[in-house]
């Protein structure tokens, strides 16, 4: 009887709404795709970093989950830490309902089917919300108590990663973005609000010369966060936008702190409440980022903290910056956005990847089923304007697999003539961090010349590759026999 | 690109990267070394050379 009460109170647990909970049991006994770590680690000694750099280091890109981490005032913390949850294509593709064997166009395309896709959020009460089980509130509303993890090296300290909620003076809509908080006590933080719609809000509100409510999300369906990343237009509700990642609405419940005038998500983790002061900074930063490099130390807005909650069991989220799941995180959105915009402005476009050897935001490679030569010009101009991080675009023809960066490079080297094809665009946009191209952007187009008789790329003829496809059956076994 | 500088901690050494915006604002550098706080005049080295 005890077994059963049990496993009937774990299968009632995880039959709920979609949460960090739910996915991680679709993972958890794969040891591919997770792995857990029972040893105590201390996260501000880099012991949580250091793990997933050796498993990078052995072509591994499992999630993994921290059962035993310290806190930030260096004691055992209840929270543990799941981190490398968006590091492959196939475990994104999960999260938001593909097969593993559609990680790759199909992914692309699916991104670019949902974006528009909203589901409006439902509201439930504080009372049904699991992430209000647990309300810390004046003094014992101290983020130390979380296990935050220090990244890289020359990072000033700890840094949580995950989504930050604010919302513009006067709007009822809501933007989630990906931005740091620097816990430097307990009860406040420096921010960094880098992207161009929270740095807008933040800016509005400034302008105003009034506090304002922000909350950290510290853990969510991936499914969640994978939706709020896309480039969408200013306005937009992204509690909606990532219903429709999700394929169910958000369900949101009235804030501790402010009610009904700011809604949190009721099925996350971990929420830290706070407010900004517009006149009030602090010191944030040096952070490894994106680029693989660090982010300069800088002046930053603070906020202070008004309440933390938590459901019962939460586990802390936190994401590998500057690798490879924080680069396909942004990515993905990306890739899905720039499809739509290229094919409702100019068309052909079939498919769009940013490489992990752009850290998936300065560089995308684009296929298209040219119809003029002219074709391949306009859609990198596009897309060079569409997303301000993109660096350099490559435009390849359909038969080009822009997920392998060997035959995009192939097309670059086999098709692009400098004169014609590779196109420098000075002070195209304001420069943004630091690299070296700065203002300027690259376009090639290493599609296969059409305007003049070109060689023909060899290949071997599809008919015989379909009728071969199962190899077992044609390869001998390794022992000499017959498979 | 936008303007930075880089600091040399005068107590451990450390060098790092840091937004032009804090290099005269009166306010200290904290180095994510040693943890040490001082005013970017106080640098064991300084480079500032402008950007190109």
């Amino acid at each position: 009887m005890p077994d059963t009460k049990k496993k009937t109170k774990k299968t009632a647990a995880r039959s709920g709404p979609k949460s960090l909970a739910t996915y991680l049991d679709q993972i958890r006994d794969d040891p591919n795709e997770f792995r857990k770590v029972s040893r105590k680690v201390n996260p501000m000694d880099f012991e949580v970093t250091a793990i997933l750099q050796h498993l990078e280091d052995r072509g591994e890109f499992p999630t993994v989950e921290f059962t035993n981490p310290l806190n930030l005032h260096g004691e055992p913390s209840k929270f543990p830490i799941v981190t490398n949850l968006w590091a492959t294509r196939e475990r994104c593709a999960e999260a938001i309902g593909l097969p593993r064997s559609k990680a790759g166009r199909e992914l692309g395309s699916l991104f670019a089917e949902r974006v528009p896709r909203k589901i409006q959020p439902v509201v439930v009460s504080g009372d049904n919300a699991p992430v209000h089980a647990n309300v810390l509130q004046g003094k014992k509303a101290d983020m130390w108590i979380l296990p935050g993890v220090r990244h890289a090296e020359m990072d000033l300290g700890a840094a949580f990663l995950m989504g930050m909620v604010a919302k513009p003076p006067g709007e009822d809509f809501y933007n989630v973005t990906f931005i740091k908080t620097f816990p430097e006590t307990g009860h406040r933080g420096g921010l960094t609000p880098h992207s161009a719609h929270i740095h807008r809000i933040f800016k509005l509100w400034e302008k105003r010369g009034e506090r304002f409510p922000v909350i950290n999300i510290l853990g969510h369906h991936p499914a969640f966060w994978l939706g709020t990343l896309n480039s969408t237009p200013w306005g937009d509700n992204e509690y909606a936008t990532a219903g429709g990642f999700l394929q169910e609405p958000v369900r949101l419940a009235p804030s501790v702190t402010w009610g009904k005038d700011f809604m949190v998500p009721a099925d996350a983790e971990i929420i830290i409440e706070g407010e900004v002061d517009p006149s009030k900074h602090t010191i944030v930063d040096p952070f490894g980022e994106i680029s693989g490099q660090y982010q300069p130390q800088e002046l930053a807005p603070l906020m202070e903290v008004t309440a933390i909650t938590y459901r019962d069991n939460a586990t802390f989220q936190d994401i590998f910056s500057g690798h490879r799941e924080h680069q396909l995180m942004g990515a993905l959105g990306h890739a899905g956005s720039i499809f739509n915009y290229l094919n409702q402005k100019i068309g052909g476009v079939t498919a769009v990847n940013l490489p992990f050897s752009a850290c998936g935001r300065y560089t995308v490679y684009i296929s298209v089923k040219k119809t003029e030569e002219h074709q391949p010009k306009q859609l990198a101009l596009a897309a060079l304007v569409f997303l301000p991080t993109l660096h350099v675009a490559v435009v390849v023809d359909d038969d080009i697999d822009v997920f392998n960066e060997q035959q995009v490079l192939w097309a670059v080297n086999t098709y692009v003539d400098p004169d014609r094809d590779a196109d420098l665009m000075k002070n195209l946009r304001p420069p943004q961090d630091q690299r070296g191209m700065g203002s300027n952007r690259l376009m090639l187009d290493a599609t296969r010349p059409t305007h003049r008789p070109f060689p023909t790329r060899l290949r071997v003829p599809p008919k015989v590759m379909e009728r071969t496809k199962k190899l077992e059956e044609w390869l001998d076994s390794a022992k000499g026999k017959k498979s | 690109m936008k303007k930075i500088f880089t600091s040399t901690c005068p107590k451990c050494k450390s060098t790092f990267v840091v937004s032009w915006e804090l290099r005269h604002a009166g306010l200290k550098l904290i180095c994510p070394i040693c943890g040490h706080r001082y005013l970017p005049d106080k640098s064991l080295a300084i480079d500032e050379r402008e950007q190109h």
